[in-house]
């Protein structure tokens, strides 16, 4: 791969702070949840960026970036998941979706 | 350092352009779409082309379980929760959020791009190495190898926290049954 490597950082990086805007400016909870995953996929970017261009001459380096992903990616999952669950049971409870207008604990 | 533009006329450049436009615009797209249904269609299509780019760069495995993971399951996880609670307002955001750009969302955006070009800037003026990758990455072998004897305690933890992700999601959405 004869491209220089701060091309894929740098889309990695974007792919970041669209997902910071994302996450930050709207208020469905929905939405916001998939802002973070497409924030963890431009940590994940990041990650086998480096491990593509640095991590590759011996074996065992080689493939502690692919373990890691997978974790990441199941930790990401895992979270996608009850977060989904907590959503439904809000929406279930209160009527509304808007994370603006859960302020119960509001004073 | 002389500027080499020599990589401006490899293929690698022209698909990772490809790519990285497709994934940028439909990122962009999952903001401002007005129905969400349509921002986790653009949400599967961000995570394709982000495999994509994972396939150039040899990580086939990753590259699948990126398939699998993000753009099946996660995709498929959002559409049933927004079809499952049967909202209207989940599905088109309605009266104040209509209005696309809003003084904070600009504001926002710029927060974003400053931190995009900030690290872009950082990742330039770090003089990296110059690293012209030799050789292949880690095959599924030796990955799989590698998780299954070194790793394998992270890994039984992982699927551990699975279980348990699992466990919760059903007790959270799940209607009292005993009540009836």
């Amino acid at each position: 791969m004869s491209l220089p490597i701060v091309f894929p950082l740098g889309l990695a990086a974007l792919l970041f702070g669209i997902g910071l805007w994302g996450a930050l400016t709207r208020t469905n909870a929905v939405r916001i949840l998939m802002f973070i995953e497409i924030m963890l996929n431009g940590v994940n970017l990041n990650l086998m960026t480096f491990s593509r261009y640095y991590w590759q001459q011996d074996e065992v380096m080689a493939s502690r970036a692919p373990i890691i992903a997978l974790f990441i990616m199941t930790v990401a999952a895992a979270e996608a998941s009850v977060g989904l669950a907590i959503i439904l049971n809000v929406v279930r409870n209160r009527g509304v979706i808007d994370v603006d207008k859960v302020d119960l604990l509001k004073g | 350092m002389s500027p080499d533009y020599a990589y401006l006329h490899s293929g690698d450049f022209i698909i990772f352009a490809l790519l990285a436009i497709v994934a940028l615009v439909s990122a962009f797209q999952m903001v401002i779409v007005r129905l969400i249904t349509h921002a986790a269609l653009f949400m599967a299509l961000t995570f394709t082309a982000v495999a994509g780019i994972f396939l150039l760069m040899q990580a086939e495995f990753v590259a699948a379980i990126q398939i699998l993971v993000y753009a099946g399951a996660i995709t498929t996880m959002v559409i049933f929760a927004i079809m499952l609670s049967g909202l209207r307002d989940i599905k088109a955001e309605r009266s104040q959020q209509v209005r696309r750009f809003g003084r904070s969302d600009y504001f926002v955006f710029v927060v974003g791009l400053i931190f995009a070009a900030f690290m872009t800037y950082i990742y330039v003026g770090a003089h990296l190495p110059l690293s012209q990758p030799n050789g292949s990455m880690a095959t599924v072998k030796a990955i799989g190898t590698s998780l299954f004897t070194t790793y394998v305690i992270p890994f039984e933890a992982a699927s551990l926290l699975l279980l348990i992700a699992m466990v919760g999601a059903i007790i959270l959405t799940a209607k009292e049954a005993d009540q009836q």
